[in-house]
């Protein structure tokens, strides 16, 4: 079974075109990873479908990293399932 | 004295989102809103409102004298109830006269009340007010003009501009108007204002009716304007094309083609693009080339998204209607008869955007997003305001809140749709 981690992982490189083996826990969406503004929403939106999750906007888009957004899936995942 | 009501009915949300943060009554057609026509036919009247409860700390605001939302003050005086959807033109009902009500369509246009009939009802809100005197008085049926549906507005626009000239009693070229600029047509039908500007190359043609440029605007190189039209105080018309039927102002910034439209004030659309019979709300932005169809390749009527279906326009003709502070980037594309609600964020991708956007979202590639969230929206909001020297205030947030919540559902399912699993 695939972790979250690497879910996560899949996500980001599929939005962001970028290969997963670049991608680490300490990736920086817009500095690492160039992430556009627009694609910080499409991302947000591309998590709550992989996981089946409903994310507060506003809190989700503080987060600045990957390892960081690992964290904050699984949060959302065991308040919400 | 008989006191003047000017009161929304139910049917306010047949014209939402553009009744969203305003009563029905403060739509314009022609030169000014509903309201204005209302109180100009009863100058001096003491005048009190009913509207939704949730607007009235906003509308307060713009008639801090005025009873809002008072029953109590039926029973204290005659009373001449007025819809706030009829569209008065010259010829209202009268102030005096017996006690009657006026009905279109089944809907209570006005109402001439005595103070003792009023005392005798007992209504916990303005819909049951009605409903008790319509018991009690003989009602007439009238026809005439009760805004329905945005594409009324629109329908009268040209028309009530024509009205609205005449009423205002002005023409002739006050302001500056360039010996290089010209009226293609009567000059009588022309009124620029003392502080307003026609630069050169640009032409004012009133073959087809009245041409208003109000206070403090200005009509930049190679415009054309065509009559009836009003261009609102502290308007710039960038070289732009604005056809018959358009009414626009205060205080916006429009480019390339406008036809048969009504532009609320603050509202930019800078650009290139067209834009046919359509109406837009305060602060809106079209980025450049955005532009709407007004017309089916079928020629056939147009439907549109309204209280949560589509309807019948029974037009050909219909355009986009826009909610305020709704932004959208450059080459966006509205299908004919499109309702976007307010606060949205529209990234055109190419294609045509869906007939329905609902309030405080974001459409991009196809989808709809929730984007940077509620508090995000109101910090764009007054960063736009600001470039205006204006501001949202504590109860506009309040209302725009209450909105946000009151939109919840439909946002949700759009949201929704969007999502693979």
């Amino acid at each position: 079974m695939t972790s979250i981690e690497e879910r996560v992982k899949k996500v980001v490189s599929r939005l962001l075109g970028i290969n997963e083996s670049q991608i680490t826990d300490d990736s920086n969406f817009v500095r690492d990873l160039g992430a556009e503004s627009i694609q910080s929403i499409e991302l947000v939106a591309a998590f709550e479908e992989e996981f089946d999750i409903e994310m507060d906007e506003e809190a989700a888009l503080q987060v600045k990293t990957v390892g960081k957004a690992m964290e904050f899936i699984k949060k959302d995942i065991a308040e919400q399932h | 004295m008989r006191r003047l009501c000017v009161f929304e009915d139910e049917k306010y949300c047949n014209l939402y989102p553009l009744t969203f943060l305003r009563p029905v009554f403060e739509l314009k057609c022609g030169c000014t809103s509903l309201l204005d026509k209302i109180l100009r036919n009863y100058k001096g009247a003491e005048v009190c409102f009913f509207v939704r409860d949730y607007l009235s700390p906003t509308f307060k605001k713009k008639f801090p004298t005025a009873p809002i939302n008072d029953l109590g003050i039926l029973g204290n005086s005659d009373l001449l109830l007025i819809n706030g959807r009829w569209l008065v033109v010259d010829s209202a009902v009268e102030m005096s006269g017996p006690e009657e009500i006026g009905l279109c369509d089944g809907d209570v246009v006005y109402a001439r009340v005595n103070r003792k009939t009023a005392a005798l009802c007992s209504a916990d809100n303005i819909q049951i007010f009605l409903e008790q005197i319509k018991s009690k008085i003989k009602t007439r049926s009238i026809s005439t003009d009760l805004i329905s549906y945005p594409w009324d507005l629109i329908n009268h626009n040209g028309r009530i501009i024509e009205q609205d000239f005449n009423s205002l009693g002005k023409s002739g070229i006050e302001g500056k108007f360039s010996s290089f600029s010209t009226v293609y047509g009567e000059e009588d039908l022309v009124w620029v204002a003392q502080s307003a500007e026609v630069q050169p190359f640009v032409v004012i043609d009133t073959t087809h009716g009245p041409v208003i440029i109000d206070e403090g605007a200005t009509i930049f190189p190679y415009s054309r304007i065509e009559g009836p039209s009003y261009i609102g105080r502290e308007t710039y018309i960038y070289g732009a094309n604005v056809r018959e039927g358009t009414a626009i102002g205060p205080m916006c910034r429009i480019g390339g083609e406008v036809e048969e439209s009504i532009i609320h004030g603050y509202t930019n659309k800078y650009h290139e693009g067209f834009l046919g019979h359509s109406y837009l709300a305060e602060w809106v932005n079209l980025g450049a080339l955005t532009t709407n169809s007004d017309l089916k390749n079928d020629y056939s009527q147009v439907q549109v998204y309204i209280r949560g279906g589509l309807t019948d326009s029974n037009e050909t003709k219909v355009g986009c209607y826009i909610g305020d502070h709704t932004k959208t980037s450059i080459g966006t594309f509205f299908n004919t008869g499109t309702v976007v609600g307010i606060m949205c964020n529209l990234v055109g991708s190419g294609g045509i955007l869906p007939k329905f956007v609902p309030s405080f979202v974001w459409f991009l590639n196809n989808r709809f997003y929730k984007g940077y969230g509620f508090n995000a929206m109101l910090n764009t909001a007054r960063a736009v305001m600001a470039r205006r020297n204006r501001s949202l205030s504590d109860e506009d947030v309040e209302l725009m809140r209450f909105i946000h919540t009151l939109t919840k559902e439909e946002r949700q399912t759009a949201l929704k749709k969007g999502r693979k699993t």
